[in-house]
């Protein structure tokens, strides 16, 4: 097999193909929710549903990753919220934030942001591997997770583990074959954008949801979600 | 077959705050961590995020182009009535929807909501334990899941109204609150009723009862029995009509509350009546000075400490009310155990729990979870606002032979009260 070729074919057609399958279907699985329909909530409200919504987000996503310890579920279960977080952390830095990636960015948008320096972005993309890594044993060891995952949870993290694993080879020349990397990254890349929105990957969309039914539940009862 | 029923109510109850929280769902197991059940057994299938697979399987296979490729692959299991009754176990057993596990998911998942469809499901397909449902039947046919007939009624209060002489107005109309007692107090803590007669009065209250409107306990909740629950929330509803009155009182019931004041107008159309919880109303008496409470009144017998309970702390907000109270009944033995608040480990016997005889070994192993609480502050006296935890925590005491004093808030009140 020619790698160059694989390599345009991969970074070309195949990827605008992942893209288009991507959005269609994340905008496809949006609709297929919504479409089922919203009931109004009758309910006095005793407190704000805006307070309760913009709390539970910030404990998500401000207070949660730096104090861990504001939930006591912590210490019961720390791979999950160590391994979890550095995961998500190190995975964001990187898609935003990664110099390669940027550029990526600039060519799809037209626009594109600040860089992170590159040893700081290396650093959290081996911790996002190291913690992956943390997640798969965790699953095969907890009981509760081993009660949880079946066939679709691997394929996910597997599907998510490549083009990380090829990345970050790709920055370390792990090899010299430059295009070779490059190519099994985005090969692993396109099966990963079509890979997302027929799988449980796509909660990050979710997240918005279920983060503001929270807050709004909370909220309207007037406690600290 | 009863899977069947069970995947057309869920199928019927599924709309988009059901899916996008279950489409949110990463299977983390986080939750397993918040909940007393997976807590004290170790049993995964405890985990919550498990007690709510029926539903998602249904969602999944009825409404997503995966689950329809799964099926028709047969990747995926059908749900099978052997499943339906293992859920109903987990789901009515091992479960009194407290919601704590909501507050750890990192996805904010209400998974008490989503528990509740289940049973939902599970009542429709007539799999509820036969215990709780007995106590169902029982509320439908006389009006109180423990035998609290008209006549039992009319006597029990006449009997409170005697043994502690305190005036307990009945079918009062024009008056501006009617307060709904449980007949968990009505049985087991007549203390309560007296105690909460004694404070209104004080407070110069326009108060009554009604003989119709005479049980604020909802069963068809517990059951998750659309049908019943809006039927028992319905006699409350129209005893207070009829009464005319501004204000519907629950007394120390949790689940009550979570139904009358959180859920009712999302199923029924209700009056314009404001619903509260005597807890918040104590406190409101407290503050605005319409009762006064001696200082100090329960300093001296050892420490105090307070329970917060799922449906009136953590889903009721009544969590500073019952504090305020207290720093002024103990302000020196008044301590607050870890967790608290929003964040309090559950009783174990709410959500019908208590009701069903097969899981008393769950829930007295999962009540350990609290006596390690309560011992580690070293309370002598453990306060709640709800009947439904202190039924748990005396029929607890008694079971694991411990020396607390379990007691309710409107009690301490009612004791401290300054005439």
């Amino acid at each position: 097999m020619n790698w160059e070729s694989t390599l345009e074919f991969a970074r070309g057609p195949f990827f605008q193909v992942a893209l288009l399958v991507f959005i269609a279907g994340m905008t496809y699985r949006l609709v297929a929710v919504l479409a089922l329909g919203w009931k109004a909530d009758k309910v006095k409200s005793k407190g704000s549903k805006v307070n309760g919504i913009a709390m539970s987000f910030a404990k998500g996503i401000l207070i949660w990753p730096f104090i861990p310890w504001v939930k006591n579920t912590f210490t019961r279960n720390p791979i999950t919220y160590l391994a979890g977080g550095l995961f998500h952390l190190g995975l964001f830095v990187v898609i935003f934030l990664g110099a390669a990636h940027v550029l990526v960015w600039k060519s799809l948008l037209g626009f594109a942001w600040f860089s992170l320096p590159q040893p700081i972005v290396d650093w959290l993309a081996a911790g996002a591997i190291v913690a992956m890594i943390a997640l798969f044993i965790n699953r095969l060891v907890n009981p509760v997770l081993k009660l949880l995952t079946g066939p679709a949870e691997w394929l996910n993290w597997l599907v998510v583990f490549l083009p990380m694993v090829s990345g970050y080879a790709m920055t370390h020349h792990v090899i010299p074959e430059y295009d070779t990397l490059f190519a099994i990254h985005m090969l692993t890349v396109d099966v990963l954008l079509i890979w997302i929105p027929l799988s449980r990957i796509s909660h990050f969309m979710f997240y918005f949801f279920s983060k503001a039914i929270h807050g709004s539940d909370f909220g309207k009862r007037a406690v600290t979600p | 077959m009863k899977s069947q029923t069970v995947i057309n109510t869920f199928v019927e109850k599924t709309g988009a705050y059901v899916a996008a929280q279950l489409e949110a769902c990463t299977r983390c197991g986080m939750c397993a961590e918040a909940c007393h059940f997976y807590q004290s057994s170790g049993n995964p299938e405890f985990a919550p995020v498990w007690k709510i697979e029926l539903l998602r399987r249904a969602y999944e296979q009825r409404f997503t182009p995966v689950g329809k490729f799964k099926v028709a692959f047969k990747l995926d299991k059908p749900v099978t009535d052997e499943d339906i009754a293992h859920w109903s176990f987990i789901d009515y057993q091992a479960c009194t929807m407290c919601n704590k596990c909501s507050m750890v998911c990192p996805m904010g998942i209400n998974l008490g909501p989503l528990i509740h469809t289940v049973r939902e499901g599970l009542s429709d397909a007539q799999a509820v334990p036969a215990d709780l449902k007995a106590a169902v039947n029982k509320q439908e046919e006389i009006g109180s899941p423990l035998g609290v007939t008209d006549d039992v009624f009319d006597s029990r209060i006449e009997w409170v109204a005697d043994e502690w002489e305190i005036e307990m107005p009945m079918d009062v109309k024009g008056a501006d609150t009617l307060v709904v007692f449980s007949s968990i107090e009505i049985m087991k803590f007549p203390n309560n009723l007296a105690a909460i007669a004694k404070i209104l009065n004080a407070a110069g209250e326009k108060w009554t009862l009604s003989k119709k409107g005479r049980e604020v306990v909802n069963f068809g909740f517990y059951e998750g029995n659309d049908k019943l629950t809006k039927e028992f929330m319905n006699r409350v509803f129209s005893a207070a009509k009829e009464l005319g009155v501004k204000k519907i009182v629950v007394t120390e019931c949790g689940h009550a509350y979570d139904a009358l004041r959180w859920t009712s107008a999302n199923l029924m159309d209700v009056p314009e009546i404001e619903i509260t919880h005597i807890a918040g109303l104590l406190g409101e008496y407290v503050k605005s000075g319409r009762i006064k409470l001696k200082p100090g009144a329960l300093d001296g017998n050892g420490t105090i400490t307070f329970h917060d309970a799922c449906k009136i702390q953590r889903r009721g907000s009544h969590i500073q009310e019952p504090r305020d109270i207290l720093n002024i009944l103990a302000p020196k033995s008044f301590r607050e155990m870890t967790p608290n608040k929003e964040e309090s480990i559950c009783c174990s016997g709410g959500g019908g729990v208590i009701a069903i005889k097969e899981a008393d070994p769950i829930r007295y192993a999962s009540f350990e979870l609290k006596i390690d609480q309560v011992n580690k502050v070293g309370a002598k006296t453990v306060a709640m606002a709800c009947s439904n935890c202190r039924l748990q925590f005396t029929d607890c005491v008694q079971h694991f032979n411990l020396d607390w004093k379990v007691a309710g808030l409107s009690q301490l009140v009612a004791d401290a009260l300054v005439e």
